[in-house]
C-alpha cells in the first residue's frame, strides 16, 4: 500500500489545530502541515457551563477552513476529536451538528480515558520512551480541562491519575479573586501544592522514578530556555525548578518575551509554569524530557496503528493488563488465584473463537475482567462484585475506553449476579456491548468456578471445541469435587449464551 | 575594559530624505555622463524628475503634516521635520537646477546635432508648422479644454495634483470694457489634457530632422480661441503638487497616525506643497496663483525650461532612433530551465538560481503555469505585490483554480500607487474560484514567495521560489533581482508555514531555514552582525558584505557601527538611502559604501557573513528599514546550495569591483565614482549581461529542415 494523506483535528479548551501528516508502511509518520488557531472555548464552556454563539461560529469557520486546507493536501481520511472542552459544555450536541451540518465534518468527543491515551501515545512512539520507562518514569500530560499522570515502574504503568488541575479552569476559577500577578501565583502554587500532595502520598510513595516527561503547551519553550543546547530536550529538574522560580518574579511581558511566545501577555503561561514547578519540586532528582509532541501526533498514530498502516514498538494492550494488575495489587486482591483465573479464561475465550464472534480486544477486556475481579473485597467481602463494580469505573486504566471500562466491569459484576434482561440496562449501553458483557462474564464464570478453592488445583487446563459441544479436559491430583459441583450451576448460563454444550473431562494424575 | 562609545549618537547618521536627494543626483550624473548614448541620458533625466514627484508627494508630504501636527521628534540624525524641509528645499532647487542646465545645456543642443528639434517656444515655428499646430489644436486639442475663468461669481477652481495647466490674465476687449472692468485683470486657467501626448511632432521638410512641440505651446499659441471677448495679457504654465496623498507614509505611522488624521479632516483637499511655474511667468499672475493656492513662497519653484521632463521617457522611445539608444536587452535563457521541459522535474535535481534581468524570468511564470496544468499538483500559494498589467501569472493561477487546484493568492493592496490596479485583478481571481487574501491587518506583504503542493509517489512534495523581486514581468526586464527555485523539505516546511501564518494562524512551533520580518527579522540581523562583531573582537577574520536598496535603520546601523570599531571589515552596496556615515574615526573606519546607478534598476538584496570561515549567506526582500524590519512581512533566506552560494557571491564580487557604475560614498557625505586610473574597468551590470549570454544554452534548431516529425510517446 503507498502513502495516506490523513488530517487529525484538535478541539482544544483554547485552540483548535489541524495537522496532516502522511502514513506509510516504510515512513512510518511525517508531517506535512500543522495549523492552530486560538479560540477559547474554555472561557464559556467552563465558566457558563455551555460554548456561547460567538465562539461556536469561529470554531465552524475555522473547521471550515481546514476542510479546505485538507483538499489541498488531497486528504483521504480525518479524525476530529474534541477534548473535554465539549464534554463539560451542556451545549455540545448542538455544536457538534452544527459542525456536521455546517463542515461535513464528524467530531467525536473523547472520554478523558481516550484522550489520556492518545497523548500517551504520541510519546510512547518516541524511541527515548522505552528506556526512559524502563528506569521509571512518571508522565505528566497538562492540558486545558486537565492533567494526567501516569507512573511507569520496569517498564510497566503503576498508576495512571486523572487530576482536575486544568490550566483553563484554573484560570477561570481564579480570575475572578486575584489582583496582583503575585496573589495570583501564589493562589495557583497553593492550588496544585494541595492535589499533587495527595496523589504523592498515595500513589508516588515507594516508586522511584527517574524521568519526568511532560506533555503540554510552553514546556519546550521553557525546556529550551534552560538548557541552551537543545538537541535533546532534556534538563536537569532542580535546574528547571530554580529556572522558574527566578522566571516567576519576572512581569508577565518579560517572561513571554523572554520565551519568545508570539503573544506578549499570554496569561495561559501562569498556570503552567505553577503545574511544572510543583510537580518538579516534588520529584526533585532525575532528568526532565519535553518529547514535544501533541495530540494530533497521537490522533495519527492511534489511525496508523488501527488501519494497520504500521505499528508502534511499544505494546499498549500490555499497559493495560499491567495497570489492571497494578490496581488489582493496590486493592490486596493480587494472587496466584487471578493468574489462574485469568490464563483459564483465555484458554476457554481462544478455544471457542469461532463461535463467540468476539476479537482482540475482548480477549484483552477478559483479561482485565479477571484480573480485576474480586478486587471490591478490599471493602466488602460481602458486596463484592458492587464494590468491585465501582472501583473499576472510577479507576483509570490507561488505553481503555469510558465503553470498554464500562464492559469490564459488568463483566465483573454479572461474573456473580444472575445477568438481568437488555431492556433494564437499555439506557447505559448498547446491544453490542450488553452482549460482550454477557458472553465475557459467561466465561469468566466457567473459569472462576474452576478455581473456586483458589488453590489452583488444575495442573493443566485444554479446552476445544468439537461440534457443538466445548470440552475442557483437566488435569489434577487433587480432589476437584467442589469445582466440578459449582459449574455445574453455572453451566447453564454458559449453555444459554453461547448455545453450546460444556463437558468437563477429568485426567486424574497419581504420583 | 572597553571604554563605552555611543553609536547612536545622531551626529553618526544621515538624514534618510538628503540621502535620498542625493541619490537622484546620482541618477543625474548618469544623465551627464558623455558616454552614455543620447536617447539614455534623456531617459535619465526623465527618471530624475518622476523619481522627485514621488518624494514630493510621500515624504516631504508626510513631513508637512508632521509640521501641522507639532510632532516634535527628531530623526535620526537630529533634525526636526521643519528643519529636514529647509534642508530639502534648498538641496531640491539645487537639483533642479542641475538637472535643467542639464537637459538646456548639453542635451538640447546634442538633440539638435542629432537631428532632434524640441521647439520651446511656439513663436519659432515655420510657416507650414503653424498651421499644423493651429489645425491640430481646432481638431484635437479644443474639444477636450476646459478654461476657466475666476471672478466674484465664479470661485478659483479645483486645480489637480500633478497636472500641468496654463495660467493667463486677461482682460476685456477695446469697446466692451466699461467703466468698472476699465481697469480689472481677470483670472484664468485651463487644465493641459493629460488625454493627449505631451510631445507632438511637427512636419519637417528637411528629412533628417525631426521637430516636437509640447501640447502647452500648442495651446498656448491658440490661447485666445479660449477667451473670446477677452484681450490676454499673457499665459503660462504651471503645476502644482498637492498633499493630497491620504495614505500616510508609513515610517512615522503609529502615534502620529491619529494626529494627521484629524489634520486631514480640516482641510478640504490637499495642501499645495509645491507650485512649479515658468521662470518668465509675469509677476502678477504668480501672485494670483501664490495667493489662490495658498503656497508658500519658498515652495515656488521657478523653472527654467518644460515643466515637468517626464515626458522625456516618451523621447526615449523614439522610433527610427536606434543609434541613439543602448540595443535592447535581451534576458538570456537559462540551462536546464527550457521552455517546454519539466521545471518540477529540473527542481528535483537541485537548486535553481536566477538572476535578472540578465536571465529571464521565464522560468518563474513557467513555474506557475506548469503547476495549474499539472494533474498532481493539489495546490498554488503566492504572494502578489506589484504585478505587470497583463500578468501571465494571474491567467495562470486563475487557470490553476479553474482546474480544480486549491490557489491561494495573498494580494497587498496597500502597494504604493497601485492601488486600483491591484484590486481589479485580485476580484479577477477571486472570480475564477482563488482564495484572495487581501493583506494584513497593519502590515504590508512585501514578501515574495510562490509555493506548489504536488502529490508524488513517495508523498507530498512542496516545490517553493523565494526571490527579492516582486512577481512581475515587465519590471523583470528592468530590476536587478535574484530568485530560487527549491523543493529543500525544510524550506518547504517553512514556506507552507509562511502561508498558514498570512492565513491568520498561530505562528507555528518553530521554523528551519526562513526567517520572517517583522517578529523575527531584525534579531535575527542583530545576531548575524554581532556574531562577525565578536569574532573580531577574538581576532578572527570577520568580514560583513550587504548589497540593498536602502539603509536607514537606526538599531542596525549602530550594530554596524559597534562590530566596525570591533574590527569587522563592513562592505555595503547600497543603491539609494544610506543613513550610515563612514569614515568616522573609532566608529566606522571600516565600512564602505557603494551605490550603483546603472542601466538596470539595483533592486537585489543579499547579506554575505564570513562567519569565522563558514560562511553564510542570505537573501530577501527586507532592506535595512525601520519598515521593512518592524512594518512589513518579509523573508529573509538562506542561499543553501554550495555552487548556488558561488554565484551570490560572484555576485558581489563583480559589483564590489565596479568602477564604472559605482560612486564611493566619501566620509564627507559625498558619493564619487571610483578613480579609474590603472585599473580593468568594470562595469558589472555589462558583465552580467556578458556571462549570462555565454552561460545561455545553445540554440540546438535555429535552422530546420522542413520536415514532418513523427511525434513520439511522451515518456
Amino acid at each position: 500500500m503507498g502513502i495516506c494523506t490523513f488530517a487529525a483535528i484538535y478541539i482544544g479548551s483554547y485552540e483548535v489545530s489541524l495537522k496532516i501528516f502522511e502514513l506509510s508502511a516504510k515512513k512510518k509518520i511525517r508531517s506535512v502541515n500543522h495549523v492552530r488557531r486560538r479560540i477559547e472555548l474554555g472561557r464559556d464552556a467552563y465558566s457558563k457551563g455551555s460554548i456561547g454563539y460567538e465562539l461556536a461560529e469561529a470554531l465552524c469557520d475555522t473547521l471550515g477552513e481546514f476542510t479546505k486546507m485538507m483538499k489541498e493536501y488531497g486528504a483521504d481520511a480525518y479524525e476530529a476529536y474534541a477534548s473535554a472542552v465539549l464534554r463539560d459544555a451542556k451545549n455540545a450536541l448542538f455544536i457538534l451538528d452544527q459542525i456536521k451540518i455546517r463542515t461535513g465534518l464528524h467530531v467525536h468527543v473523547l472520554s478523558n480515558s481516550e484522550h489520556r491515551f492518545i497523548s500517551y501515545k504520541s510519546v510512547a512512539m518516541r524511541a527515548e520512551f522505552e528506556e526512559m520507562i524502563q528506569s521509571g518514569a512518571a508522565v505528566l500530560d497538562v492540558g486545558g480541562g486537565g492533567m494526567q499522570i501516569t507512573v511507569f515502574v520496569g517498564g510497566k504503568v503503576v498508576t495512571t491519575q486523572h487530576l482536575g488541575l486544568g490550566t483553563m479552569r484554573m484560570q477561570e476559577q481564579l480570575s475572578k479573586t486575584s489582583s496582583t500577578l503575585s496573589q495570583y501565583q501564589k493562589q495557583m502554587e497553593e492550588m496544585v501544592e494541595k492535589e499533587l500532595e495527595v496523589f504523592q502520598s498515595m500513589y508516588l510513595k515507594e516508586q522511584q522514578v527517574q524521568y519526568m516527561i511532560i506533555i503540554g503547551d510552553y514546556i519546550t519553550e521553557l525546556v529550551r530556555k534552560v538548557e541552551k543546547n537543545h538537541d535533546e530536550n532534556t534538563v536537569e529538574l532542580a535546574k528547571f525548578v530554580r529556572y522558574l522560580e527566578k522566571l516567576g518574579k519576572k512581569s508577565l511581558e518579560e517572561m513571554c518575551s523572554d520565551l519568545g511566545l508570539s503573544n506578549e501577555k499570554d496569561a495561559f503561561l501562569i498556570p503552567y509554569m505553577m503545574i511544572f514547578k510543583c510537580m518538579a519540586r516534588r520529584m526533585a532528582q532525575g532528568r526532565l524530557w519535553a518529547p514535544g509532541v501533541i495530540v494530533s501526533d497521537g490522533i495519527a498514530c492511534d489511525y496508523a496503528e488501527k488501519h494497520n498502516i504500521y505499528h508502534a514498538a511499544h505494546d499498549f494492550e500490555d499497559d493495560i493488563l499491567s495497570a489492571a494488575k497494578s490496581l488489582s495489587k493496590r486493592y490486596l486482591s493480587y494472587s496466584p488465584h487471578i493468574d489462574a483465573l485469568a490464563s483459564m479464561s483465555v484458554q476457554i475465550f481462544d478455544a471457542m473463537k469461532k463461535c463467540h464472534g468476539m476479537g482482540k480486544r475482548e480477549r484483552l477486556l477478559l483479561q482485565v475482567a479477571a484480573i480485576l475481579h474480586d478486587c471490591g473485597k478490599y471493602i466488602s467481602l460481602a458486596d463484592n462484585p458492587r464494590c468491585s463494580y465501582d472501583i473499576i469505573m472510577a479507576s483509570e486504566i490507561i488505553g481503555l475506553s469510558h465503553l470498554e471500562r464500562q464492559i469490564a466491569a459488568n463483566a465483573v459484576f454479572y461474573n456473580t449476579y444472575p445477568l438481568v434482561s437488555y431492556e433494564e440496562l437499555e439506557d447505559s449501553m448498547s446491544k453490542e456491548s450488553y452482549l460482550v458483557v454477557a458472553k465475557l462474564s459467561a466465561i469468566l464464570r466457567i473459569a472462576n468456578a474452576m478455581d473456586r478453592s483458589h488453590r489452583q488445583k488444575f495442573r493443566d487446563v485444554r479446552a476445544v471445541l468439537r461440534g457443538k459441544e466445548l470440552i475442557v479436559t483437566i488435569e489434577t491430583v487433587d480432589d476437584i469435587a467442589l469445582e466440578k459441583a459449582l459449574l455445574e450451576t453455572k453451566k447453564t448460563y454458559f449453555e444459554n449464551v453461547f448455545c453450546i454444550k460444556l463437558i468437563l473431562k477429568e485426567k486424574r494424575i497419581y504420583n | 575594559m572597553e571604554n563605552k562609545k555611543d553609536f547612536s549618537n545622531p551626529k553618526y547618521y544621515e538624514n534618510r530624505e538628503l540621502s535620498w536627494l542625493k541619490f537622484d543626483e546620482r541618477v543625474l550624473a548618469e544623465a551627464r555622463d558623455k558616454t552614455i548614448p543620447l536617447l539614455e541620458r534623456l531617459k535619465f533625466v526623465s527618471i530624475t524628475s518622476s523619481n522627485l514627484d514621488e518624494f514630493y508627494m510621500v515624504r516631504v508630504a508626510s513631513l508637512k503634516d508632521m509640521v501641522h501636527a507639532g510632532y516634535k521628534k527628531k530623526d535620526i540624525s537630529g533634525m526636526t521635520a521643519g528643519e529636514q524641509l529647509a534642508k530639502i528645499n534648498e538641496r531640491t532647487r539645487k537639483l533642479v537646477d542641475l538637472q535643467y542646465s542639464t537637459y538646456n545645456r548639453s542635451l538640447t543642443p546634442l538633440m539638435k546635432a542629432s537631428g532632434i528639434c524640441v521647439i520651446d517656444a511656439f513663436e519659432e515655428l515655420n510657416e507650414e508648422q503653424a498651421a499644423f499646430v493651429d489645425r491640430y489644436f481646432d481638431e484635437s486639442v479644443y474639444p477636450v479644454l476646459t478654461p476657466m475663468a475666476v471672478d466674484a461669481s465664479r470661485p478659483f477652481p479645483l486645480i489637480r495634483n500633478k497636472t500641468l495647466n496654463i495660467a493667463a490674465l486677461l482682460t476685456r476687449k477695446k469697446g466692451k470694457e466699461t467703466k468698472e472692468t476699465k481697469e480689472a485683470v481677470e483670472f484664468a486657467t485651463v487644465q493641459v489634457p493629460s488625454v493627449l501626448p505631451r510631445l507632438i511632432e511637427l512636419p519637417e521638410t528637411n528629412q533628417e530632422q525631426r521637430t516636437f512641440l509640447l501640447l502647452e505651446q500648442i495651446i498656448e499659441k491658440n490661447i485666445d480661441k479660449l477667451f473670446l471677448n477677452y484681450e490676454v495679457q499673457c499665459a503660462y504654465p504651471y503645476r502644482i503638487m498637492r498633499n493630497a496623498d491620504l495614505t500616510i507614509d508609513e515610517d512615522e505611522a503609529a502615534d502620529l497616525l491619529k494626529e494627521i488624521q484629524k489634520q486631514l479632516k480640516k482641510r478640504q483637499w490637499g495642501e499645495v506643497i509645491r507650485l512649479e511655474v515658468e521662470e518668465k511667468i509675469d509677476k502678477k499672475l504668480l501672485r494670483f496663483l501664490k495667493e489662490e493656492l495658498k503656497v508658500a513662497e519658498e515652495d515656488i519653484f521657478k523653472i527654467s525650461g518644460p515643466i515637468d521632463l517626464t515626458f522625456l521617457m516618451k523621447m526615449c522611445g523614439l522610433s527610427g532612433c536606434d543609434h541613439l539608444r543602448y540595443a535592447p536587452h535581451l534576458p538570456q535563457r537559462v540551462a536546464g530551465l527550457e521552455a517546454g521541459e519539466d521545471i518540477f522535474a529540473a527542481i528535483r535535481k537541485g537548486d535553481l538560481f536566477l538572476h535578472h534581468p540578465y536571465q529571464t524570468f521565464d522560468p518563474v511564470v513557467d513555474f506557475i503555469r506548469q503547476a495549474a496544468k499539472d494533474p498532481d499538483v493539489l495546490a498554488i500559494k503566492q504572494t502578489l505585490y506589484r504585478v505587470s498589467g497583463n500578468s501571465p501569472i494571474i491567467a495562470s493561477l486563475a487557470q490553476a483554480a479553474e482546474n480544480g487546484k486549491q490557489v491561494s493568492v495573498l494580494v497587498e493592496l496597500k502597494a504604493r500607487f497601485d492601488e486600483e490596479n491591484n484590486i481589479v485583478w485580485a476580484k479577477k481571481l477571486e472570480q475564477a474560484g482563488c482564495h484572495v487574501i487581501y493583506g494584513l491587518v497593519g502590515l504590508k506583504t512585501h514578501s515574495k514567495i510562490a509555493l506548489v503542493v504536488r502529490r508524488e509517489e513517495d508523498g507530498i512534495r512542496r516545490y517553493v521560489h523565494l526571490g527579492t523581486g516582486n512577481y512581475n514581468d515587465s519590471t523583470a526586464k528592468l530590476y536587478t533581482d535574484c530568485g530560487i527555485f527549491t523543493c529543500n523539505e525544510a524550506i518547504g516546511e517553512d514556506a507552507t508555514a509562511v502561508f498558514n501564518m498570512l492565513s491568520g494562524y498561530s505562528e507555528p512551533l518553530s521554523w528551519n531555514e526562513l526567517v520572517l520580518a517583522p517578529i523575527w527579522l531584525r534579531k535575527k540581523f542583530m545576531k548575524l552582525i554581532r556574531r562577525e562583531a565578536k569574532h573580531a573582537k577574538e581576532g578572527k577574520q570577520a568580514k560583513i558584505v550587504a548589497k540593498m536598496n536602502s539603509l536607514c535603520d537606526e538599531g542596525i546601523i549602530a550594530a554596524l557601527y559597534e562590530a566596525s570599531a570591533a574590527g569587522v571589515k563592513i562592505e555595503l552596496i547600497v543603491r539609494g538611502i544610506c543613513s550610515l556615515k563612514v569614515g568616522i574615526p573609532g566608529i566606522s573606519e571600516n565600512i564602505t559604501v557603494r551605490s550603483i546607478v546603472g542601466n538596470f534598476l539595483e533592486h537585489s538584496r543579499i547579506f554575505y557573513f564570513l562567519n569565522d570561515g563558514m560562511e553564510e549567506l542570505y537573501m530577501g526582500s527586507a532592506d535595512w528599514m525601520p519598515r521593512n524590519l518592524d512594518r512589513r512581512v518579509e523573508i529573509l533566506f538562506p542561499v543553501l546550495d554550495k555552487e548556488i552560494q558561488k554565484q551570490v557571491k560572484h555576485i558581489l564580487e563583480v559589483e564590489l569591483s565596479d568602477n564604472m557604475k559605482a560612486h564611493l560614498l566619501q566620509s564627507d557625505g559625498i558619493y564619487e565614482k571610483i578613480d579609474k586610473r590603472g585599473k580593468v574597468l568594470v562595469n558589472s551590470q555589462m558583465q552580467f549581461c556578458e556571462e549570462a549570454a555565454k552561460a545561455a544554452p545553445k540554440q540546438n534548431h535555429v535552422y530546420s529542415d522542413r520536415v514532418f516529425r513523427p511525434k513520439e510517446s511522451a515518456e
